[in-house]
């Protein structure tokens, strides 16, 4: 969820202004090897999750279906919890979120400064 | 010979179904053809003979089964003559001779004479108090019974004695039905399902006295009884005779035609004299005089085009069925109905609840059936029937696994751990707990409660049934099964495209508030279907929601399991150029293409492109989208036709490539696949294809409703048109049709099952002013498509945004 406070666990990357992404259409965002997909609601909110689905076919999440703050899985069709990437009932599973800071118009990605295996931001 | 406006004399013996049928169709074809004349004995108008039950049960009366009334005659130009019959033909001076003296030339002669009750040639048949049942006299002598005598025979335990024995019983008489045979309907049912029916109208009050052969009517003047060939007597001051009919043909015999049971008919209903034609329950087609409403209507359609000069194929015989009209008695037969060594049969007998159900096979393919007490899939079995089509699992589901207390037990007899839902792995104890815990009562609230039901859909049914089983008597069958379009509405497809025409929606927001959605912004099942109906129902004035699309038609391209795309440029009709075909290789070798793969749609493929390459493919092809994504017309494949084919007699080629252009971008419920063939050889499958147009000497026939993907079904024809521009105007009303009706996902093949064949014909082929303005719709909504990849690459932002990643490198920053 994007915020205008820094974690200090956290590295943060520009990646652009508000305006390069389309509301609830996902943008892929690449740092180093790391594959993003970084969602803009309706409402105006970003949120960074890993690009990976949580569903047993496996597949990217980028192209999914975005309404109000969950993310329609584009394979399986599982709803997904943007805030916290919690996967929602019925079915099991969380997919790992990045926080996104908000300087004025700027956004910026937070990576994890021990290697990525902080816990969900 | 022709009338002063330059008409031909048409006159039909016959005001009857068949003959004023016959005149209908001819209207509709070609109004101004024909001058025409009708003699009908009886003193009224056009009636449905098949109503005269409803009248002897009084629940409708004369005025209410008039079909056309004199107005109609006076409006379209029609000479009626009633009261008045034709008592000579001279087929050499070609005129005919009526009762009130009355002679008539014409260039044209229908006879349609009908039929009369069979009178048994026993003594006594000419007493007073016999009657038979078949005109409106009849069924006024009828009504006029039940209020003086008390006690009536029927004889003839057939469909037509059947539906006389309850009128005169609903009247208070006492009715014994007299058969010859042991078993009633026994031409329509086998001996299960007649004795069902038996004890079904007895249990209403009718008698019986099967395998009695009437041998004398006894008493004076009038009837009193009957005396059987066993010696026994049965009382009766009434009589109906429903014993068979008997063709009207003497009229034809006298002028000297060619008669045998019926008068003799080919198939474009030719009698042996020129220009004399005998349609419905008078002629005697193929060895057979039919005796029913459905046949007559088909010979109608047959005569009518022949006479009206229009190409039509040859009339081959009618699959008969047969549906009784007794309240509290559903009793339905069609096709072969006996079992026999050859057939294979699908049996379903339920002593306890009264139903039964067969089908019969032959090679797999449904010949016939027979239901009783459960006629609901009686219309279906009729075109599967027609249709010969192959037993699948959803027929035989459809057939016998709706019975409910055998799938109650089923449903009680599954264990706990049971997998109900295969693809989402749910079990029946899931499910049950899930209706308990939660208080559900729909199918789609256990969709989203439990997974289940929400891939395929073919465990639906059994989680009706759980439903069913724990809900007992609290369980509402209908809101149970109502299939809304998603969980966030309890509205269904048609209530919500009805809604939005009301009430102007335009855009999907407005309808998620205005028809309390209960959910802000929708879930990824209702986001496409809204967009699509909107669109549909708003050509002008919708603007797509890109967001609301699946991935493939927001990047109008095909993505591929790894990510990348696939692009298919168009390729109108299969064809394409040494050049074009140099340019796609020299693009393919330049983007470092994974793959060049002919579809089956007969394009070419590139596969394995990086999305953001996607826009400079686009550019450097330039070329038009091929639609590979979308749900929309695919492809028009053709074969090679009449430009290079030995055996074309149609030029496909020019016709499929015109048909592509005419109609590609156009927004559909699901995707839409057609072919064009040159002749019946069929080289581009058009058996397999949403629409498949084949090509015939002088005329084009249109196959609807293929489907070569998860359930294969054959296209069914449409219609055979003889120009060009009837055909493309049939296929835009077609399109058009399916575009406003079906659900969102529907392919052609599931909304033919669904809506049916026939309304479909009504629709787009048969009423031409429904069809005119299916066109005029489908015209404005062509006007608005644009084509998709120059949209993109003529908008640098959009361009950016949808297909460019933002790369960062962290040890620069």
């Amino acid at each position: 969820m994007s915020s205008s406070a820094a974690d200090p666990n956290y590295t943060y990357y520009e990646v652009g202004s508000t305006h390069d992404f389309l509301e609830r259409v996902g943008r892929r965002v690449i740092i180093d090897e790391q594959e993003i997909a970084l969602f803009k609601t309706s409402d105006g909110e970003l949120y960074a999750l890993e690009n990976k689905s949580p569903g047993p076919k496996g597949g990217t999440l980028v192209e999914g279906m975005v309404s109000e703050h969950i993310l329609f899985d584009p394979i399986c069709d599982w709803r997904i919890r943007m805030e916290d990437g919690q996967v929602l009932d019925p079915d099991t599973g969380q997919v790992k979120t990045y926080p996104v800071l908000l300087t004025g118009e700027q956004v910026h990605i937070g990576i994890p400064k021990n290697g990525g295996e902080s816990g969900n931001g | 010979m022709t009338n002063l406006d330059g008409k031909k004399r048409l006159v039909i013996v016959g005001n009857g179904m068949a003959g004023i049928n016959t005149v209908e169709h001819i209207l509709k074809l070609s109004p101004n053809t024909y001058q025409i004349t009708v003699f009908g004995s009886e003193p009224y108008p056009n009636y449905n003979r098949i109503q005269l039950s409803y009248v002897l049960e009084k629940s409708k009366s004369i005025e209410e089964i008039i079909l056309n009334d004199r107005d109609w005659y006076d409006a379209h130009g029609i000479e009626l003559y009633t009261g008045t019959h034709v008592t000579a033909i001279d087929t050499e001076q070609k005129t005919v001779e009526a009762s009130n003296g009355m002679v008539v030339p014409y260039d044209r002669l229908v006879i349609a004479t009908g039929s009369r009750p069979f009178m048994l040639p026993v003594p006594g048949v000419d007493k007073q108090g016999i009657v038979g049942f078949r005109d409106i006299a009849d069924c006024e002598q009828m009504l006029h019974a039940a209020d003086l005598y008390r006690k009536a025979a029927v004889i003839g335990g057939g469909l037509l004695g059947l539906e006389a024995a309850k009128g005169l019983l609903k009247l208070g008489m006492e009715v014994t039905v007299v058969h010859l045979f042991r078993e009633l309907m026994e031409r329509q049912l086998d001996p299960v399902a007649s004795h069902m029916l038996q004890a079904e109208l007895e249990s209403q009050g009718l008698q019986f006295a099967t395998g009695k052969q009437t041998a004398e009517f006894l008493g004076d003047e009038r009837v009193s009884g009957i005396r059987f060939a066993d010696g026994t007597e049965l009382e009766a001051e009434f009589v109906v005779m429903a014993a068979g009919i008997k063709p009207n043909t003497e009229l034809a015999q006298s002028a000297g035609l060619a008669v045998n049971r019926g008068i003799l008919v080919d198939d474009y209903m030719r009698t042996s004299a020129p220009d004399v034609y005998a349609v419905g329950e008078c002629n005697e087609h193929r060895g057979i005089s039919y005796g029913l409403v459905a046949p007559l209507f088909e010979q109608g359609a047959v005569l009518a085009k022949h006479l009206c000069d229009i190409e039509t194929p040859p009339y081959e015989g009618s699959v008969v069925s047969t549906q009784l009209k007794i309240s509290g008695v559903d009793v339905f037969s069609a096709g072969e109905f006996m079992d026999t060594e050859d057939l294979a049969v699908v049996r379903m007998h339920d002593d306890w609840r009264r139903i039964y159900k067969k089908v019969l096979m032959r090679g797999g393919r449904i010949i016939g059936g027979i239901l009783v007490g459960d006629g609901r899939e009686a219309s279906r079995l009729q075109q599967w029937i027609r249709t010969g089509a192959i037993m699948t699992e959803a027929i035989h589901t459809a057939i016998v696994g709706q019975g409910a207390p055998d799938t109650e037990n089923t449903v009680a007899d599954l264990a706990d751990e049971e997998i109900v839902c295969g693809c989402n792995g749910v079990s029946k104890k899931r499910i049950v707990d899930a209706i308990t815990e939660n208080g559900l009562t729909t199918v789609e609230e256990i969709k989203s409660t439990t997974s289940a039901c929400r891939s395929c859909g073919g465990c639906r049914p059994v989680i009706e049934q759980i439903l069913q089983y724990v809900l007992g008597d609290q369980y509402d069958s209908a809101a149970a099964k109502k299939e809304t379009i998603c969980s966030c509405t309890s509205l269904s497809r048609d209530e919500v495209v009805r809604e939005i025409k009301e009430k102007g929606l335009i855009t999907s927001q407005e309808v998620r508030y205005a028809l309390e959605w209960n959910n802000k912004e929708g879930c990824s099942k209702c986001r496409p279907a809204l967009n699509y109906y909107l669109g549909m129902i708003w050509p002008a004035e919708h603007v797509d929601e890109r967001d609301s699309r699946f991935v493939n038609e927001r990047m109008h391209a095909n993505i591929q399991k790894d990510g990348t795309f696939g692009v298919v440029p168009r390729m109108y009709g299969g064809v394409t150029t040494p050049e074009d075909l140099r340019l796609i290789a020299d693009i393919a070798v330049k983007y470092n293409v994974k793959m060049v793969k002919v579809t089956g749609g007969q394009r070419l493929d590139l596969l394995g492109i990086k999305k953001e390459d996607l826009p400079n493919i686009w550019k450097d092809l330039g070329m038009p989208s091929g639609y590979a994504y979308a749900k929309a017309l695919r492809t028009v494949k053709t074969c090679v036709g009449s430009q290079f084919c030995r055996f074309g007699t149609k030029d496909s080629i020019t016709m499929g490539v015109l048909i592509e252009k005419r109609f590609e971008r156009l927004d559909m419920p699901a995707k839409f696949k057609m072919a064009v063939n040159g002749c019946p050889r069929n080289c581009a499958e058009s058996s397999t294809k949403d629409i498949g147009i084949v090509g015939n000497e002088g005329a084009w026939e249109l196959y609807v409703g293929g489907n070569g993907g998860i359930k294969a079904r054959l296209a069914e024809l449409l219609c055979k048109v003889k120009t060009d521009e009837e055909l493309l105007e049939i296929i835009a009303a077609f399109i058009q049709h399916y575009r406003e009706t079906g659900k969102y996902l529907e392919r052609t093949s599931d909304w033919i099952e669904r809506v049916g064949l026939q309304s479909i014909m009504d629709t787009v082929v048969n009423d031409l002013d429904n069809r005119h303005a299916l066109v005029e719709r489908i015209e404005l909504a062509l006007s608005q498509v644009q084509e998709p990849w120059n949209e993109i690459l003529d908008n640098q932002n959009l361009r950016e945004k949808m297909f460019d990643d933002v790369r960062i490198s962290t040890t620069q920053s």
